[in-house]
């Protein structure tokens, strides 16, 4: 079912960007699920680096693919068991980490395993289901729907509100546990929030990119951003215009008849060689 | 010392009975002390004493049995600075100095920039603390004293009731002829709140603090340290071999620190 707003918004991208592979509307709705994708994957990657969540926002992706094996089974849409399943757990392991004394890594290890094996055991048991697990490890961005671009519209509005009084007590929190909590920051709260929000970031982006490569969206623009930046706020900057320069380009040079690639791959490349001409510039210029 | 909310209280805290247990282990046993206001106390302890178990009780962070009373504060509880041992961040994060201290008092996401409000607030802070000149430096390039001095001026800038340093680097980075110690000593002073330190290196303490708790799981002395750090109490705590150090020598170097607060001259 095709959305007014998101009509408008696609035939604008269209008239913006006068290639020929913009005309078609999957291409137009895939731009606008990235450009709304990108940002927040950027500003969420940088507090992932922040607080070293690369092994969480992995576990998070990886839970896509027992979302879509549960979805499968109980023939429910896998686009509401997927962020179901995410955002379970991601509180889930935040709530393990909370009450026992296991390392975030074994806790996470833990969870990264049972969402694998329950994908692997649904996908052994009925092998028809392989077929559309392949979308999810490889990303399907083309075939974003204009219910998931509203959806994402919603995400990027609680987001932005999250990020708006949360931003600075995140940046405490990821700093030293007791030294927020002595600035009376209330640090449960904001984490659990955070990863709540997290999960479903990651699984829109797993949708953008794939599960394989969910992580690289996250990481990569962070990390070039920190090669280029001389503070945390340009940092966040450098790293959201990073992201959407390369979901961008990404997607474009993916429909190029001469290269033909997956669309979530050539973003993750993009992204990777930013990060390697980052590299060079920290090297010889900020040294 | 007294405080005006408060002018007959002479301790700022008290434990009473306090008892914290974790998986069936007794980490505090039976812990009965006080921590005088106004004053410098030093909990000391090996590794494993249970002495940042006795903060985090402080601070309500961990379930004990006991009391602990907090006296004569406005509020229920004293406003804290938090001094931590070290800060867990990955040393290529560009989070500069004033980022830091502005991320725990400016409500506008920093990635919008600082207020002048809050530069003009933190600047002389930083001042305080000999740091103005790393205002734009990254955290992660700043040596140990540097950092310990930085994350000084995030905790005063709380204008604490009560300090808490964890593991306090003591006359390593001299600056301005001034020394973390001498600098906490005359805050003190000047802004009258309490201050209390975990470490384990005895030379501070004989050197700057005024009130000594020798802790291994249970209090084993408690009091003026020129009174109570004697071999018999000092073998009790950390075994048989620990001396008492001079008062003012650096651990490690066999020098003496020359800083005025350890009795050297400016």
């Amino acid at each position: 079912m095709e959305l007014g707003f998101v009509s408008f918004l696609c035939e604008l991208i269209g008239k913006a960007i006068p290639l020929e592979c913009m005309q078609m509307r999957f291409m137009q709705e895939a731009m606008l699920g990235l450009i709304l994708v990108a940002p927040m994957a950027a500003v969420a990657g940088t507090q992932v680096v922040n607080f070293r969540m690369a092994f969480f926002s992995d576990a998070i992706g990886h839970s896509a693919f027992a979302g879509v094996a549960f979805g499968l089974l109980f023939a429910i849409s896998p686009n509401l068991t997927m962020p179901l399943l995410a955002v379970i757990v991601g509180l889930g392991i935040m709530a393990v980490k909370q009450r026992s004394g296991l390392s975030t890594d074994t806790i996470i290890g833990v969870f990264f395993s049972a969402v694998v094996a329950s994908g692997l055991a649904v996908v052994s048991r009925y092998p028809q289901a392989a077929r559309d697990m392949q979308m999810f490890l490889y990303g399907d961005i083309l075939t974003i729907s204009d219910q998931e671009i509203a959806a994402l519209f919603g995400l990027l509005a609680v987001f932005l509100l999250f990020q708006g009084f949360a931003f600075n007590k995140l940046i405490c929190i990821g700093l030293n546990l007791q030294l927020a909590k002595a600035h009376r920051i209330k640090v449960m709260i904001y984490q659990y929030l955070f990863a709540a929000l997290l999960s479903l970031i990651v699984i829109f982006s797993v949708k953008a990119v794939g599960v394989l490569l969910v992580t690289a969206m996250l990481i990569t623009p962070a990390a070039a951003a920190r090669n280029l930046a001389s503070s945390y706020g340009r940092m966040l900057w450098i790293s959201v215009i990073v992201s959407i320069v390369c979901a961008i380009a990404g997607l474009l040079l993916s429909a190029q008849e001469w290269l033909r690639t997956a669309a979530g791959a050539t973003i993750v490349i993009c992204a990777c060689l930013v990060f390697c001409i980052s590299l060079i510039f920290r090297r010889h210029f900020r040294s | 010392m007294t405080h005006p909310l408060c002018p007959n209280c002479a301790h700022s805290v008290s434990f009473e009975h306090v008892y914290v247990e974790h998986d069936g282990v007794r980490i505090l046993d039976d812990i009965s002390a006080s921590i005088p206001r106004g004053e410098c106390t030093a909990i000391v302890g090996p590794n494993g004493a249970g002495k940042t178990t006795m903060v985090l009780v402080l601070l309500n962070e961990i379930s004990f049995r006991g009391t602990v009373t907090f006296h004569g504060y406005a509020e229920q509880r004293p406003r804290v600075g938090y001094v931590p041992q070290s800060l867990s961040f990955d040393r290529g994060m560009p989070l500069t100095v004033l980022e830091f201290m502005a991320a725990f008092h400016q409500k506008k996401p920093l990635c919008f920039g600082i207020t002048r409000a809050q530069r003009e607030r933190l600047i002389p802070l930083l001042e305080k603390t000999a740091c103005s000149h790393l205002a734009n430096r990254p955290l992660g390039a700043l040596s140990g004293g540097e950092l310990q001095r930085v994350m000084l001026s995030a905790a005063l800038s709380q204008e604490p009731e009560l300090l808490i340093l964890d593991e306090p680097s003591s006359g390593i980075d001299f600056k301005g002829g001034e020394v973390c110690c001498e600098l906490l000593d005359r805050f003190r002073k000047e802004k009258n709140f309490t201050q209390l330190m975990i470490t384990h290196d005895l030379s501070t303490v004989a050197a700057h603090a005024t009130h000594v708790i020798c802790l291994n799981r249970r209090i084993i002395a408690e009091g003026n340290p020129h009174r109570i750090l004697t071999p018999e109490v000092l073998a009790a705590t950390f075994g048989p071999h620990r001396g008492v150090p001079a008062p003012g020598a650096i651990p490690g170097t066999g020098e003496n620190c020359q800083a005025p607060c350890c009795g050297g001259k400016k």
